[in-house]
């Protein structure tokens, strides 16, 4: 069991390789948690789209900017912020929750990108989206049963 | 270098010797399939064994992969680990893809 309202706080450069850091942070993080190794690996997986995101799209994979991501524990959840001070993600990209259509016999419309957002919005249990004073984050929680 | 190939029978066998194929080597991975299929190889197995992680730019380069391929060779997958397997489950990728427990499973009947 953990203590409430633990705060981890991190920063990277906006550089891909990057990632793995924070990565293994919130898996260092995770086992704190009860969450089970399928749950864990999960959870890398969203942080991990929204910090490519972030780099990719907030900065256009430009290195030499901060990507800051916050890893909250409280009793009952884990929250996640991924914040950028970059382009802000269009409000028509976060509202998309149309799933793919996936059709074996049509190659042309297979998706090669733009997988990300959706498959962090199947797998935590709330998200959000807030730009204050050019900081753009991306806040995500994950419910912890004891 | 993290991409290697190798020949079993009429398959080229591609194998990603990294534990992690995110977006910081998506883009380079499907340079280099795109190469394999350009240079006329067109039954392709990746050998996953050895990534525990994959995001979703991993899988972008793989379904690049297939789709170059398709209508005129074999594009398949095999050895995928749990973390790797569930990906494809959640985005439905497994309805497009053959996977395979092993690179042997993946080339038999050649």
């Amino acid at each position: 069991m953990t203590d409430s309202n633990q705060l981890l706080r991190l920063q990277i450069d906006s550089q891909l390789s990057n990632t793995t850091l924070v990565a293994m942070a919130v898996r260092g993080v995770c086992a704190m948690t009860t969450l089970s190794p399928v749950e864990i690996n999960r959870l890398e997986l969203c942080l991990v789209e929204i910090v490519n995101n972030a780099i990719e799209h907030a900065y256009g994979n430009e290195a030499g900017h901060p990507v800051e991501i916050c890893i909250g524990l409280d009793k009952n959840s884990m929250n996640i912020s991924v914040s950028d001070w970059g382009s802000s993600i269009p409000s028509d990209v976060i509202d998309s929750q149309e799933p793919e259509e996936i059709n074996p016999d049509h190659p042309e419309a297979w998706l090669c990108s733009g997988r990300g957002l959706h498959i962090v919005n199947k797998l935590m249990d709330d998200v959000s989206y807030e730009t204050d004073e050019g900081k753009n984050s991306f806040i995500m929680s994950k419910a912890l049963r004891y | 270098m993290a991409f290697e190939t190798r020949e079993e029978g009429t398959y080229t066998v591609v194998l990603v010797d990294e534990s992690r194929l995110d977006a910081s080597i998506a883009e380079s991975f499907k340079v280099f399939l795109f190469d394999q299929i350009d240079s006329g190889k067109n039954k392709i197995v990746v050998d996953l064994s050895q990534i525990r992680f994959m995001d979703s730019s991993g899988l972008g380069a793989l379904v690049a992969g297939l789709k170059k391929t398709s209508g005129s060779g074999l594009f398949s997958l095999a050895s995928a680990q749990p973390a790797v397997k569930d990906l494809f489950d959640l985005t439905s990728m497994d309805k497009l893809f053959s996977l395979h427990d092993s690179v042997a499973d993946a080339v038999q009947g050649d």
